[in-house]
């Protein structure tokens, strides 16, 4: 039985150097693996990993031929999945020493995978950021180095179904300066008047949101990589809520916890039980086709009366990143640069992943544009931009559902507002320090 | 424990022979070759790896680091912990029986000469085959919904709600444990298969001897049946501790409402992948087998009291 | 684990039920429906009976609407245009949109056969992987007497106690450092190394319900184990590997996890991958055509298992734990 002992401890020894070994080395800010930094003329093939839907993957795909017909000697090789399993596999791809050297990324999760120097600081020379404003190419920083390439950024408002509005004889009011008081009547008299079949607004669930309500009070979420909002802040949030699923604005908790992580098409908004819904201005347009194209219109967000100025902000939707192992950092960064700046490009991408940050994707793009994807960009105009706040930190990417959870339980009456806030606070602060 | 009772079956019943000396070790090794190879090669390494993983934090993306007992000692005072505990064993415990008595019920109704009796049994089944799928977590929502198919239903016998029944928490696991019962095809199949293996004569015997139908079933059918019914009852049992794709794609894998639907897996889950949190994670996956493994231990110990075997 | 054998006792065979089983009959003929034992002759009886046939087949009937309603709502979603599956809460199929059929068969990357075929071709190998490795393994530990036999087999039941998310990370090291990611291997090969511990303690259950008279017989004859095996048992297990093959079928053809994490090409994806791409959280999703797609992949689902039915209840028939 000896022998088999041996190789018994053998395959553990193995993985066990597996795990320490394949994982990669954890000083953030490495420079990109490869030696090279100058494109190569032998043929090279490069692969690439993103999350969406057919749709996604159609355009991907097209650019993705155009990249190749253009630089004969590069392949790329594409690789796709559903948001949630993305994340599994990426973690576990990193895990056995086998990253894409293109990746899709959330601002969720850029800071765990630039700190834990999965990700090569972009700073080849065939990658031009010069194209997106400072403020936007800094929101793809972790420290002091670009991690990620914005793709789109957005901003963030109330989707107004007016179809729907019109009907109850509702009208849409002046967004330019109303309060969440204003807010509060406006939805209850859209849940009366309709009788309770369509609700006047849904619940504020949503990490992006959450900073807003924060900056509308003069604090923020996170200071560095350190959580740092005030329970105050967090019990109003959460207060907000409650009160208008108490006053009927609101649907019921129980109707808010099943729609909760719907997808798009299955929100009260899109299948017509709510007149409206807080959204990433971007998403205005897959929600206009959702919803069979029906009328919807982009309301700025409601905010405090004494709410600071530049208490806005736009948000990167999502990133294109390098990984640190990559062998060809210099056709990774071509590629990334394809996707982000080229104009033929932009035109096959079009909004799909949201309003372009890079100006020579958008002026490509602008002259074509109408109807939803028009709006969009309209709408971000007319708002008044602050500075970015730090992304996500290690240790919270798991955020998003930790908001929605607390909130569910408020909006149950199983915790009050301010136990809530305490909980989250205690629950994310934790989370945060034991990941630095 | 568990263990040494399970081996005790597959040993066979060779009490005193089993202390003999062991005469086939070689073409034991033949024979079980490949499973071997596949033993140590593939799942041996994996699962001592995730041994080792429980006593150190794992974030996937970097080494590993030895934290000795850490791990067991925040599972101490995790209330998500305690949560999903609670959840699993409520759902274990209602949905075994529920389904098994499902399948059973099905199995007796469909056993005895009937037309269409193929048909039936495809059409019963299906349901398992779509138990996973992801439409299943948008048809659950269609039914279940506060505007589903099962309060229109309500509201043609009179009761008018308005309740979410996936939404609320008290109702959530409830229909997830529906949903579970629902699939109820494979013990169904696997009952039916021991209803056929009782010989007929019993049946003749039993009427001759003037028995009704409710004693039949209960002097004949049930007796012989219950090894059918301790098999299933054990690989249920087994099954619905590890309970995660029902739960994952109709909440979206977040437990929600308030946790109320948190199977345990759910949770090992999302501290795995969701929060990187492979070490913890790992730690609690050991916490599963020593339950699952005690909970298969006492079925064991139980059977003497109650399962029937022939000699 | 602990496999304290002294302080477990084998349960005791209860003396209640002392009824024999007839011989065992392999032959399909066997599986003919008991007759009815209730009322035995004369007119009353024939008509309870029919009476009691009509109610049963209404109560099954009911049930079968209420087993068959999803994929009744399935069919008929996958005939409608995206923006009403949600919408339309009836079952009444209201629109035939096909192109949902069209558009979801090339919506992605290549046409859906590709993803059946793949599927189909992991499927294939894994049946065949786990009726040969299975059986063996279920041999050795039915009836061979050897060395470790009880630690191996409490191994072999752990085995499928652990969850799978802690173990695939591990596993994606060893197969990355095989250079086998991105093939169909890591979800081939473990099934020829008997793997799936479900089948092998089915099939060791149902070697042990085959008389072992069967086995010592050959081996006065001066059959080796092999021989026996080959010979003897497994022409005796068909039922059984009919069980594992309908079985293995249908759990590798819906199995999700394992599958996307080790393919990567998009020219490899199977089934179960392809159709969750439709579908997206973030943007828009295409329901419709996730729906007719899903319709298209359960139909070999079905298919095996209607055919295999007859011999799936066989099998299980004499498998029973004795």
């Amino acid at each position: 039985m000896k022998p088999t002992k041996l190789a018994v401890l053998g395959t553990a020894i193995a993985l066990a150097a597996g795990l320490t070994g394949c994982a990669v080395s954890p000083q953030g800010g490495s420079g990109p693996g490869g030696t090279s930094t100058t494109l190569s003329n032998e043929p090279v093939t490069i692969s690439m990993y993103w999350w969406g839907g057919d749709d996604r993957i159609q355009r991907t795909q097209k650019v993705i031929k155009m990249f190749q017909d253009k630089y004969p000697n590069i392949k790329v090789e594409p690789t796709y999945g559903d948001w949630t399993s993305y994340w599994e596999k990426l973690a576990t791809m990193v895990a056995g020493g086998n990253i894409p050297d293109v990746i899709q990324m959330d601002q969720l999760y850029l800071a765990s995978y630039a700190q834990r120097g999965v990700l090569a600081e972009l700073n080849q020379p065939q990658l031009d950021l010069t194209t997106m404003s400072d403020s936007v190419v800094d929101t793809g920083k972790w420290g002091d180095k670009v991690y990620g390439a914005s793709i789109a950024s957005t901003g963030f408002g109330v989707l107004a179904n007016k179809d729907a509005l019109d009907k109850l004889g509702i009208a849409l009011p002046d967004d330019s300066k109303w309060t969440w008081d204003d807010y509060a009547t406006w939805t209850k008299s859209i849940s009366d008047a309709s009788g309770g079949t369509i609700r006047g607004t849904g619940v504020m669930q949503n990490e992006f949101q959450l900073q807003l309500f924060a900056r509308q009070l003069g604090d923020q979420l996170f200071k560095g990589s350190e959580l740092v909002i005030k329970p105050e802040t967090l019990a109003k949030y959460f207060q907000a809520s409650l009160d208008w699923v108490e006053s009927g604005s609101a649907p019921s908790a129980s109707a808010t916890s099943e729609t909760i992580n719907a997808t798009l098409d299955q929100t009260d908004l899109v299948t017509g039980k709510a007149a409206t819904m807080f959204i990433p201005s971007t998403m205005i347009t897959t929600t206009t086709a959702a919803a069979n194209g029906a009328n919807l219109v982009l309301l700025e967000l409601p905010h405090f009366a004494d709410a600071p100025q530049g208490w806005e902000y736009m948000k990167p939707g999502m990133y294109w990143s390098q990984s640190s192992k990559s062998a060809h950092p210099a056709e990774a960064a071509l590629l990334i640069n394809y996707f982000i700046n080229d104009p033929e490009a932009a035109k096959v991408l079009g909004t799909e992943r949201g309003i372009p940050s890079s100006s020579s994707a958008l002026d490509a793009i602008t002259p074509s544009l109408e109807g939803p994807p028009k709006a969009a960009v309209d709408f971000v105009e007319g708002l008044h931009f602050g500075a970015a706040p730090a992304i996500i930190p290690t240790g919270a990417s798991d955020l998003q559902p930790i908001i929605q959870r607390y909130c569910l339980a408020v909006i149950a009456k199983q915790q009050t507002p301010s136990q809530a806030a305490e909980a989250l606070i205690a629950e994310v602060g934790a989370s945060v320090r034991a990941a630095q | 424990m568990s263990i040494a009772e399970l081996s005790r079956m597959a040993r066979g019943r060779g009490g005193p022979k089993a202390r003999q000396k062991m005469p086939d070790n070689k073409p034991a090794l033949v024979f079980l070759g490949p499973w071997l190879i596949g033993a140590i090669c593939l799942m041996i390494g994996p699962i001592i790896a995730s041994l080792v993983l429980s006593f150190t934090n794992y974030n996937l993306l970097q080494p590993a680091k030895f934290v000795g007992f850490d791990n067991f000692i925040r599972m101490l005072s995790d209330p998500r912990l305690r949560k999903s505990l609670e959840v699993t064993s409520l759902y274990v415990l209602i949905s075994v029986p529920g389904q098994l008595l499902a399948a059973l019920l099905l199995a007796i109704l469909l056993n005895r000469g009937l037309r269409g009796v193929t048909i039936y049994r495809a059409a019963f089944y299906l349901p398992s085959l779509l138990g996973s799928s992801v439409a299943i977590a948008v048809l659950w929502r269609q039914v279940f919904g506060a505007q589903g198919l099962f309060n229109a239903m309500l509201g043609m016998i009179g009761i008018h709600t308005e309740i979410s029944w996936i939404g609320d928490s008290s109702t959530a696991l409830g229909t997830l444990i529906l949903l579970h019962v629902w699939t109820f095809g494979s013990p169904m199949v696997i009952f039916l298969a021991g209803l056929r293996q009782i010989p007929t004569e019993l049946y003749e015997a039993a009427t001759t001897d003037g028995a009704n139908a409710w004693q039949q079933f209960k002097s004949v059918t049930m007796p012989l049946l219950t090894p059918i019914i301790f098999f299933n009852l054990v690989l249920a049992v087994i099954n619905s501790f590890a309970s995660f794709t029902q739960a994952f794609i109709v909440s979206g894998g977040t437990g929600a409402p308030a946790d109320s639907t948190l199977f345990y897996t759910l949770y090992l889950y999302q501290e795995g992948f969701g929060s990187f949190r492979m070490g913890y994670a790992s730690a609690l996956a050991w916490l599963l087998v020593i339950i699952v493994g005690a909970a298969t231990a006492i079925l064991f110990w139980t059977s003497k009291f109650w399962v029937h075997y022939e000699d | 684990m602990k496999t304290d054998s002294t302080t477990l006792q084998a349960p005791p065979r209860a003396k209640t039920a002392r009824l024999r089983f007839p011989p065992r009959r392999p032959d399909p003929v066997a599986i003919t429906p008991a007759p009815t034992p209730a009322a035995k002759s004369g007119r009353r009886g024939q008509t309870r009976r029919r009476v009691l046939a009509v109610v049963k087949h209404v109560c099954l009937i009911l049930l079968v609407v209420v087993a068959l309603y999803p994929v009744i709502w399935m069919l008929v979603s996958s005939l409608r245009p995206d923006g009403q599956i949600f919408s339309n809460p009836s079952i009444i199929p209201t629109t035939l949109h096909w192109e949902n059929y069209t558009y979801g068969w090339t919506a992605l990357t290549k046409p859906f056969s590709t993803y059946l075929v793949n599927s189909l071709l992991v499927v294939v190998a894994a049946i065949a992987g786990n009726l040969i490795t299975c059986s063996m393994a279920a041999y050795a530990f039915a009836r061979l007497k050897f060395r470790f036999q009880k630690p191996a087999f409490a191994f072999m039941l752990v085995t499928i106690m652990i969850p799978i998310h802690v173990v695939i990370v591990p596993q994606y090291i060893l197969w990355s450092q095989l250079g086998l990611v991105n093939t169909f291997w890591p979800l081939i090969i473990p099934k020829f190394c008997a793997t799936d511990a479900f089948f092998t303690f089915l099939m060791v259950q149902f070697i042990r319900g085959l008389p072992k008279s069967l086995d010592e017989a050959a081996r006065i004859d001066g059959a080796g184990h092999g021989q026996i095996f080959f010979r003897i048992l497994l022409p005796l297990m068909t039922p059984a590997l009919a069980t594992t093959t309908i079985f293995t079928f249908i759990w590798t053809w819906n199995d999700f996890f394992a599958q996307m994490i080790y393919l990567t090409d998009p020219k490899l994806y199977t089934v179960s991958i392809a159709l969750r791409a439709y579908i997206d959280a973030q943007t828009s999703s295409s329901y419709g055509a996730m729906f007719a797609m899903s319709m298209v992949s359960i139909i070999p689902v079905v298919l095996i298992f209607i055919f295999g039915q007859k011999y799936l209840v066989q099998g299980i028939a004499t498998t029973g734990l004795k």
